[in-house]
């Protein structure tokens, strides 16, 4: 994005439609897409992470943090000050700068992805053409920074736990991308704006019902959802840190601001793969099938919907990522860790088949209807 | 010269600062490192010549995927952790390969578009590149395919065939042990033992079969 | 998933499961904010009645730990008659419990035969030092105040075997003082009728005699010694009137032997009372406390205003016994005139027993009831009232221990009136 503002001055402006470097933008306006976007990035995961610690005890029939302001709202703050103020411990046999660049390496693509969330109408840094492509892709570099971490540690926990991760991001990325793939069929579009705008003009066939790509494509819903949380290392996926084996995996030997940047890219990634199944499956901003919001009945309501509208819409997209990632809190609580060659058996012959099967479904309904 | 220019300039000299680095570096996942460094920067080259979704492609495939196998091989097979460097020790063989490759590429490459014009890169659709893919080229597509689907083939025989050699003691095991329950399962047509090979394994019928012959 | 055909249905039940408690109260006790609910038999700390403590040193010999210190010496009691023989007793010097090595086994508290000990839900007694979680005799004194009383008994349950006995006693006793005013009056009558009094007073006390009111000593040495049958139980009997008109002279011989007295017939009472855990004068107490003094001698003047009022009542009732026994039997008089030792005794000697032994048993067991009753419980206004004039928590729960159970019994006292 700052390549953008430089490329700005520029006269060879080549292209037409919007893509990658282009803007048609000015400095003011790139700078505040930058300060929303980095707003977002540090307070959306503190919202997650609060609603997760009290989520996560009321299921368990506790209380959860109490005392850190309002009902413990700033426990995560407090933890954060704690973060800051501890030392940063580095291995006498680690990879010095590996180890160093590894936190920083995880938690680039989380902040990158917020670029392209769109997260009302209007709401958004970025609308590129290959969003979505852009969005998978940031996401698989993301491994890397997990993997460093996990090598440079020189610890065997690490090592393992970082293994673990890797295995597990190679074997879900395929059925995460191949239902993505499925939703952009459908739409016939690769932009996260346009998914949306297709799911406010999608009908049921014959039919005038407006409906969310989530009833037709239920299956693949739950193929994103599952390897979502495979991807996130969310329970109850969480091998790669799997306390009672592997201490904390790969952040076994990480203390203070390097441990905060990975649990921060843990719930940026919750954030924006929530956003991102809001976006691909939920109908966006809208908040029924068909119920455009106030102020922006015209052309779906995508761009331009004043200021009433807009807020509305930013508050449905969060509600229903708080949804989204309380459904991860759920699941965490009521389920038990899986076992390496579960996890690897249940990619690789559930859910890549399924979503092969998803993709061919949709691509011959989309063909016939 | 553009401000395109400029940042072709420096995302290339980054990318060839690091495929340097990844040659020359003694560590070898150092030198993997080095090499997503390498495959992103080509990404980013891929990005300033307006050719988006080859470089998210790029992204995917080589930062994402390959280099992550990389990493993933090395690890599991004997990459030292921590700051312990493991060295290929074959540098005058490397350095030719190395250099003749260079050669022999860059021959071609001038031979192929040494004369051509020079052009302004264009920005091209996603749904053109798709279209063009599967209506004009489809036949190097699919055969390109076929050949990624023989090698993925290929490896998979060569991982099954090693366990089913070291999966013959497994089974001599199995029937020393005779302590399956045999007249349950199995009848006197079973399939003879050692012949099912790995997919096999302890199953009822071999044992079952084995014992009977005793 | 063994159970149901359908994949997926445990999982959805786990998620139903856990949905279930997303709406429950937290089982959270905000613990430095609130009080734990702890059941009136938590092993927090263990608690050292000193006044029943005999120095015999189960407790300390049983600890696993070895964490019980107990020194004392010997003290020389004066004969309590004169003539009599001096006896020695043991004198608590020291006793203490190093709670840094107590493993809370409890084993001190079950084998102390004279109700010493006691478990005290107390549990907030940490120290920044390890020594001073040895505490001395003093500080385990302290933690008396806070031990509950025992939870009551369930419904149903049955009746411990020294309560029962009590009862079935006094019944017995209440049924006897009937049928010997029934005789008494029989008597009279005859003494007015004729000079058939003495046989007629003989025969009256009978039945009461075959009651099996023999003294079992003397007739367990006659059989040992080869006497026959008859011959132990009438001399057996006879001893044990001569023993009862002894006693009988005893008491009524007045206040100044009112000890003499109280220790043969409520003495298992006097027990009794010291079982109740904490039985001081609250009312004493509760004034002494409100009067700022400190917890100790409060405790002490308590005790001994309890004690006293004891005495006196005791006395009261051994003088209202003789009274009644003098007034309702007139008979008793005029066969206590008679020479016949066996049918004057009689009556004489056992109406006032069940007179004396019926009535502390009954306030005492009013009293009890209302401790059984009032398990740990406490008078919030009281307790509100001293914590919000920022006493402590232990002294404000005590108090208003003692203010709710002064309100208990007042009202029992008043259904008492009613009845």
């Amino acid at each position: 994005m700052i390549l953008d503002t430089v490329l700005t001055t520029s006269t060879a402006m080549v292209a037409q439609t919007a893509g990658l470097l282009d803007t048609d933008s000015f400095l003011v306006s790139m700078l505040l897409k930058v300060a929303l976007v980095i707003g977002l990035f540090l307070s959306l995961p503190l919202i997650v992470g609060y609603m997760e610690h009290k989520a996560m005890a009321r299921l368990q029939h506790r209380r959860g943090p109490m005392f850190a302001g309002p009902a413990g709202s700033l426990q995560l703050v407090a933890d954060g000050i704690k973060f800051i103020q501890k030392e940063d411990v580095i291995p006498r046999a680690a990879d010095k700068w590996v180890f160093a660049i590894a936190p920083g390496m995880a938690l680039v693509p989380a902040l990158l992805i917020f670029f392209v969330l769109p997260f009302g109408p209007g709401v958004w840094a970025a609308d590129l053409e290959l969003g979505l492509f852009y969005a998978l892709a940031i996401t698989s570099i993301s491994v890397l920074g997990v993997m460093m971490g996990g090598w440079a540690s020189a610890n065997k926990f690490s090592l393992i736990g970082g293994l673990r991760a890797a295995g597990q991001l190679i074997a879900y990325e395929l059925p995460l991308i191949l239902a993505a793939i499925a939703v952009a069929v459908q739409a016939g579009s690769l932009s996260l704006v346009g998914i949306v705008e297709s799911q406010a003009t999608f009908m049921v066939a014959g039919t005038d019902i407006n409906v969310w790509f989530v009833f037709p494509q239920i299956l693949g819903f739950t193929i994103f959802f599952v390897a979502a949380l495979a991807e996130l290392s969310r329970p109850p996926f969480d091998m790669p840190i799997a306390d009672s084996e592997l201490v904390f995996g790969y952040m076994t030997e990480y203390t203070g601001l390097k441990f905060a940047m990975y649990l921060l890219t843990e719930y940026a990634g919750m954030v924006s793969m929530s956003a991102l199944m809001v976006v691909l499956y939920l109908g966006g901003w809208q908040i029924l099938p068909g119920v455009p919001l106030p102020g922006c009945e015209a052309g779906g309501g995508l761009f331009d919907c004043g200021v009433l509208g807009t807020l509305i819409g930013v508050g449905v997209v969060m509600g229903k990522i708080l949804m989204l990632t309380f459904v991860m809190v759920w699941l965490r609580v009521a389920y038990p860790r899986l076992r390496e060659d579960q996890l690897q058996r249940m990619s690789w012959l559930v859910l890549v088949p399924l979503s092969l099967v998803n993709l061919a479904v949709v691509a011959v309904a989309k063909v016939v209807f | 010269m553009t401000g395109y220019d400029v940042v072709f300039v420096l995302v290339g000299l980054v990318t060839a600062g690091a495929a340097m680095l990844t040659v020359t570096s003694k560590n070898l996942v150092h030198a993997a490192l080095h090499l997503a460094v390498t495959l992103a920067g080509i990404a980013g080259v891929f990005l300033v010549l307006h050719a988006d979704f080859l470089a998210l492609v790029q992204l995917i495939v080589y930062v994402g995927a390959v280099t992550v196998l990389f990493l993933f091989g090395l690890m599991l097979t004997r990459a030292p952790i921590g700051r312990e460097a493991l060295d290929s020790q074959n540098r005058g063989l490397g350095l030719a390969v190395a250099g003749g490759l260079f050669v022999t590429l860059s021959a071609l490459i001038v031979m192929a578009y040494g004369g051509a014009e020079r052009v302004t890169p264009q920005r091209v659709a996603t749904e053109d590149i798709g279209i063009s893919i599967f209506r004009d080229w489809v036949l190097p597509f699919e055969v390109l395919s076929m050949l990624l689907l023989a090698a993925l083939i290929g490896a998979i025989v060569l991982a099954r065939r090693e366990a089913g050699d070291s999966g013959e003691a497994q089974d001599q095991t199995i029937i020393d042990f005779g302590d399956a329950p045999r007249d349950e399962q199995g009848g006197p047509g079973a399939t003879p033992a050692g012949a099912g090979g790995a997919a096999e394994l302890g199953s009822g019928d071999t044992t079952t079969s084995a014992g009977e012959r005793r | 998933m063994a159970t149901t055909s359908l994949p997926g249905v445990g999982l959805l039940k786990g998620l139903g499961v856990t949905l279930k408690h997303l709406f429950k109260t937290p089982a959270t006790q905000l613990y430095p904010h609130e009080r734990p609910d702890l059941p009136p038999r938590t092993r927090g700390v263990i608690a050292l009645m000193e006044e029943n403590c005999t120095v015999c040193m189960l407790c300390a010999r049983e600890c696993p730990d070895w964490c019980i210190y107990i020194d004392s010496h010997k003290e020389t009691v004066p004969p309590a008659k004169e003539g009599g023989r001096a006896r020695t007793r043991n004198v608590l010097d020291r006793f203490g419990i190093d709670f840094a090595l107590c493993m809370y086994c409890g084993i001190c508290v079950e084998v102390c035969p004279f109700d010493a000990l006691f478990w005290s839900p107390e549990f907030e007694y940490a120290e920044y030092s390890m020594d001073l979680l040895l505490h001395e005799k003093g500080k385990l004194r302290e933690w008396m105040d806070t031990v509950p009383p025992p939870p009551a008994l369930d419904a149903g349950a049955v009746i411990p075997a020294e309560v029962s006995d009590a009862i079935a006693k006094a019944e017995k006793e209440l049924e006897q003082a009937a049928q010997q005013a029934e005789q008494a009056a029989k008597q009279a009558e005859q003494a007015k009728a004729g000079d058939a009094a003495p046989k007629a007073a003989a025969r009256a006390d009978e039945p009461k005699v075959e009651a099996g009111e023999i003294d079992q000593e003397t007739y367990d040495a006659l059989i040992a010694e080869g006497k026959s049958e008859r011959i132990a139980r009438s001399k057996a009997k006879a001893a044990y009137v001569k023993k009862q008109k002894a006693l009988l002279r005893e008491v009524a011989s007045g206040a100044g032997r009112e000890d003499e007295a109280a220790a043969e017939a409520p003495a298992p009472k006097a027990a009794e009372v010291h079982v109740e855990a904490g039985q001081i004068d609250q009312e004493t107490y509760d004034a002494l406390i409100a009067e700022g003094k400190p917890e100790r001698m409060a405790r002490a003047k308590a005790k001994a205003a309890w004690v006293k009022k004891e005495k006196a009542r005791l006395r009261e009732e051994a003088e209202s016994g003789g009274d009644a026994a003098q007034v309702d039997t007139p008979a008793a008089d005029t066969a206590e005139a008679t020479p016949e030792p066996e049918g004057a005794a009689g009556p004489a000697a056992d109406a006032p027993a069940p007179a004396e032994a019926e009535p502390p048993a009954e306030p005492q067991k009013k009293l009890a009831d209302v401790h059984v009753e009032g398990a740990g419980e406490i008078d919030q206004e009281t307790y509100d009232a001293l914590i919000a004039e920022g006493k402590s928590e232990r002294i404000a729960r005590s108090k208003a221990k003692a203010a709710w159970v002064k309100k208990k019994k007042q009202e029992q006292l008043d259904a008492g009136g009613d009845e």
